[in-house]
């Protein structure tokens, strides 16, 4: 929609909200080279994350004012998500076709005939780059630099913006030894996740799928800075290039995809728009101009993609060697923000991936999968954060889930409210790293309710969010999540709940054993923990406040039996927000108050059995001695890493030692043959040169008489 | 009557080349260069007798005149520095200097 | 080519061959008298080529004192005979330009070749010579391919000259060349010249002062005898 009369700010300045961090990384840079003090390194990526929060705070009730006043509320539906038109039929449409909610708000001039439109609003910065002369704009062969605003875009910002202030503000504190002076390399981080802010935003606010790759690819290079921070640990570098490694085979199927999409239209756009802009690529996906083949082509390359970034089953193994990285890296990249661009790309691709059955069919698979598996390793892991790492993952497969099962928009909810408990629970552990002295290992400690009082506080907030403990914001998103599932196939809606129940243990069994029984502390704890400095905790504080209220955004006041407890539904004001995008309107499901009382039952259920199991913190695992092979298997990842080192890199690496001998031997062997000659040619002729002067004298003579007998020939 | 002039010259020349190839003593090697000159200057003289315009002209032997100049000369400093170089070695053998060598 | 110009050159080029010193005396002589068969061959074709032209007789005497002469400069193992037949080289030449009527020019040879450079060149010898005759002296390096690189050069360019019509016109454009003749061309026509040479001279005569001035530490002295 074009921006409202009573628009806070132009569009021009939120076209800013990508740079502010990158400058402030740019400065730590420069600041750093020219004065040497890493003390207040900070400030500037603090001060850059602040402007963008508060700019993209400013941005949420922008869009949200331009809702309103531009039509009477409610939004359109983009046709492939509509009941009724049934999916395998042709794309041919009649033209007048009546839009549900009134007239087409579009930035760009409708050609009569089409029914497509364009929820968002494009704002065009600058063209960047155009493939030969001044006709390549009429030709379509450009890359311009735009950001498309919309309600999925707002939402987008706001939790991404925000999140990172907290966390940037968080690390303040946790980069710093116990002196309280900054850690080696404490400029450098900042700097990186100065960048990865950067890139983070400009990948939600691309216009335009190759912005939308530009932003995916540098979040990948931030990951793999970030994630190898401590460098000189081979482990964290043969992490960071694992991370790198497997997003990067998504991303192959991700650049084939959109290729695709442009091969496929760009001879059916007009003249002056570009094929690869969102406005364009939706209004003629949801016009019809690509067939169901083409359509289930791009979703499945695109897919990839997602699964890469997105850690979903099979790409999902970088994720747990990605927590060598510092905690706050964790938590802001591998939780909150970069591995819900897969989500947000699927999410933002609503028409393209809903008129493909089958690319839903497979989503909703690996989301299944996945989450399943995943629960079953957290269930048995003792690396704190290793246990949220795949806690995380499976998270992911849950919005993976609600996405395929055609709820895009309980996807998206889900995506916000994790991203506060779960940054939550990350920067949490990292307190507890902070006090332990780098051990997060939980048979080694126990009982740290009574040295860590405020940690334990949030962390219990946090754990009760993510189990699905009713009220919290965990319960309200995950719960639509199985009842979309439940409304596609009754298993999968099974397979969900059981997941959710998995979910309540592990996260429980992870939080008594740290914070229950008896006080043991590691040999690294030093004299006294203490608890973190306010810098750390008030950070802490402002997730926790997100992870109880942040789930009352998506759920309305709505007395009445249908609702649970009488009083609140669901689908609210975050649903109607997000139902201006791209997403649209998708179908609403039946009424089913029963399934909310099982979802509470059965967190309530899961914490605890746990609490009966580990309730003291017993530093036996019972859960080894009662279910032995398997929980073995649990505890190995089902081998999963060790099958694709056999399967896939022990192979590869032996393709590339053969290489290496052809290059070096073969290759470096014909240019020796090259060498060899002159030097061969000089030691042969080197005897003409003794050093007698009458020798050459004669040379000189012979070689005269040669030259004339040929010239009296001739 | 040119041709056998200039055969003689020839001849002077190539027994000098002769000479400065084969001998090993420094100074006979110089001899024979000057030995060379003298082929030339017959050489240069019988040539001098048929000018292309057909007037008579003492070019040949002018430049046989300034070729015995540039001999004295070159004769002058070529024999210092044979006296140096036998001060240097001892010897006058053309083989003692062969710094020229490849290694 | 003429045959006998091949007889020439090949006659002259065993001899020489033969001649030069580092072999038995036999066959020295056998190489001298070989060189002097090719003489004689080269007469009979010079007379055969120039018969009854003016000045054959003192151009037949004075080339052969001139090559006889000049083979013994580079046959002969001791360097002050080299000298001295140098000596006769020069008279040779001299009476050959007088026979074509350069006068001037064979004066000023005779005084500054054997006058002056020649008694120079005795001069070092002196100088530089040892109490008993050295080894460089009495062999000569690669003979063989010396004198066939001299002798096919020779050969060459003896083709060139007795190609038919290789001379335009046969008639030589006498002028005399006397001392006042020469001497006024030198002084006029020529006068650049002969103040470039005069400076020419005068740096030959610095240079070599300075050159022979230089004190030297005499290293010892190898003697270098027999290989090449």
């Amino acid at each position: 929609m074009p921006p409202a009369e009573t628009s806070i700010l132009s569009p021009t300045v939120y076209a800013t909200l990508p740079f502010w961090p990158l400058l402030g990384a740019v400065l730590v840079g420069l600041l750093v080279v020219a004065r040497q003090k890493p003390e207040r390194a900070h400030l500037p990526v603090v001060l850059g994350a602040l402007v963008s929060a508060a700019l993209g705070v400013t941005l949420f009730f922008d869009l949200h004012n331009a809702h309103a006043s531009s039509t009477d509320g409610t939004p359109q539906t983009p046709l492939p998500l509509r009941e009724g038109l049934g999916e395998g039929h042709g794309r041919q449409l009649p033209p007048n076709l009546p839009l549900e909610g009134g007239g087409v708000k579009t930035g760009h001039a409708e050609p009569t005939g089409h029914a497509g439109h364009d929820p968002g609003f494009t704002h065009t910065v600058y063209n960047w780059i155009s493939f030969g002369d001044r006709s390549s704009l009429q030709r379509n062969q450009w890359i311009a630099v735009n950001f498309y605003f919309d309600g999925l875009t707002g939402v987008m910002l706001l939790y991404v913006t925000v999140v990172s202030l907290v966390i940037i503000i968080y690390s303040i504190g946790y980069m710093r030894d116990h002196h309280g002076h900054p850690e080696r390399g404490y400029e450098r981080f900042f700097a990186c996740m100065g960048l990865f802010v950067f890139s983070m935003i400009s990948l939600v606010m691309a216009g335009n799928f190759v912005l939308l790759y530009l932003g995916w690819e540098l979040v990948g290079l931030c990951s793999y800075l970030l994630i190898g921070f401590y460098y000189q640990r081979p482990s964290a570098a043969a992490a960071a290039k694992k991370a790198f490694i497997v997003n990067r085979i998504g991303d192959f199927g991700f650049a084939l995809g959109i290729f695709s999409l442009y091969w496929f239209l760009k001879d059916r756009v007009a003249a002056g728009e570009n094929p690869l802009d969102y406005a364009v690529v939706f209004k003629y996906v949801t016009a019809g101009a690509l067939t169901q083949g083409q359509l289930t082509l791009v979703s499945l390359l695109l897919l990839c993609g997602a699964v890469g970034k997105s850690a979903q089953f099979p790409l999902y193994v970088w994720l747990p060697d990605a927590m060598e990285g510092p905690t706050p890296v964790s938590a802001l990249i591998h939780a909150a923000t970069m591995v819900t661009a897969g989500i947000y790309m699927v999410a933002r691709c609503t028409p393209i991936f809903g008129a493909s059955p089958l690319a839903l069919d497979v989503i909703v698979t690996i989301g299944v999968i996945g989450a399943l598996l995943t629960a079953t390793m957290a269930m048995a892991q003792y690396d704190m954060k290793r246990i949220l790492a795949y806690s995380t993952i499976s998270q992911l497969a849950f919005m993976f889930v609600a996405l395929g099962c055609r709820a895009p928009d309980s996807g998206v909810f889900h995506v916000f409210t994790h991203a506060w408990f779960k940054a939550l629970l990350f920067l949490g552990a990292g307190s507890v790293m902070h006090a332990m002295g780098g051990v997060i290992d939980v048979r080694q400690f126990s009982g740290l309710r009574h040295i860590l009082p405020q940690t334990y506080k949030v962390m219990l907030i946090g754990c009760l969010a993510l189990a699905g403990f009713p009220l919290l914001a965990g319960f309200w998103s995950k719960d639509e999540i199985v009842h979309a599932a439940f409304a596609r196939h009754p298993a999968v809606g099974v397979l969900m709940l059981l997941t959710a129940l998995l979910t309540a243990y592990y996260t429980f069994r992870m939080f008594f054993l740290c914070f229950h029984g008896k006080l043991r502390l590691p040999a690294e704890a030093g004299d006294h923990p203490h608890e973190s400095p306010p810098v750390m905790t008030v950070p802490l504080w402002i997730l926790a406040l997100g992870a109880v209220f942040t789930g009352y955004l998506g759920v309305t006041w709505h007395p009445g039996a249908s609702s649970f407890l009488g009083v609140l539904a669901p689908h609210g004001f975050f649903h109607h927000y997000l139902h201006h995008s791209t997403i649209g309107t998708p179908k609403p499901l039946g009424e089913a108050p029963w399934l909310m009382y099982l979802s509470a039952a059965i967190a309530l259920v899961g914490i605890g059995l746990a609490w009966l199991r580990y309730g003291s913190a017993p530093t036996d695992e019972p859960d080894r001695k009662l279910l032995g092979g398997l929980w073995n298997l649990w505890n190995a990842k089902y081998y999963v890493d060790e099958i694709y080192d056999r399967v896939f890199v022990r192979p590869l690496r032996g393709l590339g030692r053969l290489l290496w001998g052809t290059d070096n031997h073969g290759v470096d062997g014909l240019i020796w043959c090259v060498t060899a000659v002159p030097r061969g040619m000089a030691f042969a002729l080197h005897f003409a040169q003794r050093g007698a002067l009458q020798a050459y004298a004669l040379g000189m003579v012979l070689g005269l008489v040669v030259l004339l007998l040929l010239w009296g020939v001739m | 009557m040119l041709v056998p002039y200039l055969l003689l010259g020839a001849a002077l020349f190539s027994l000098g080349l002769i000479g400065f190839v084969t001998r090993r003593n420094l100074i006979i090697i110089f001899l024979c260069t000057e030995m060379m000159f003298q082929g030339i200057i017959v050489n240069l003289v019988a040539l001098g007798r048929y000018p292309l315009d057909g007037r008579p002209t003492f070019d040949g032997q002018v430049f046989s005149l300034f070729l015995i100049g540039v001999a004295a000369a070159e004769a002058a400093v070529a024999l210092a520095l044979v006296v140096l170089l036998y001060r240097h070695r001892g010897t006058l053998d053309a083989n003692a200097w062969t710094a020229l060598k490849d290694e | 080519m003429p045959g006998v110009l091949i007889v020439v050159l090949v006659l002259g080029a065993i001899g020489l061959f033969l001649a030069l010193p580092g072999g038995r005396l036999e066959w020295t002589r056998l190489g001298l008298v070989s060189l002097a068969a090719s003489g004689g061959a080269l007469v009979f074709l010079i007379v055969d080529r120039a018969a009854g032209e003016a000045g054959l007789a003192l151009f037949i005497g004075g080339a052969l004192v001139a090559l006889f002469s000049a083979v013994r400069i580079v046959t002969h193992r001791k360097p002050v005979y080299s000298a001295l037949y140098f000596v006769l080289l020069v008279v040779a030449v001299a009476g050959l330009l007088i026979g074509m009527q350069a006068e001037f020019l064979a004066a000023a040879l005779v005084i500054v070749y054997a006058g002056a450079i020649l008694v120079t060149y005795v001069f070092v010898i002196m100088l530089a010579q040892k109490a008993r005759p050295p080894g460089y002296d009495s062999r000569a390096r690669d003979p063989f391919w010396g004198c066939l690189a001299g002798f096919a050069l020779l050969a060459v360019l003896g083709r060139q000259l007795f190609l038919p019509a290789a001379v335009t016109g046969d008639t030589a454009v006498p002028g005399a060349g006397t001392v006042e003749a020469v001497g006024t061309a030198l002084l006029t026509q020529y006068v650049v010249g002969l103040q470039v040479i005069g400076l020419l001279l005068l740096a030959a005569l610095v240079g070599a002062i300075a050159i022979a001035r230089r004190r030297v530490t005499a290293a010892p002295e190898p003697e270098l005898e027999g290989a090449d």
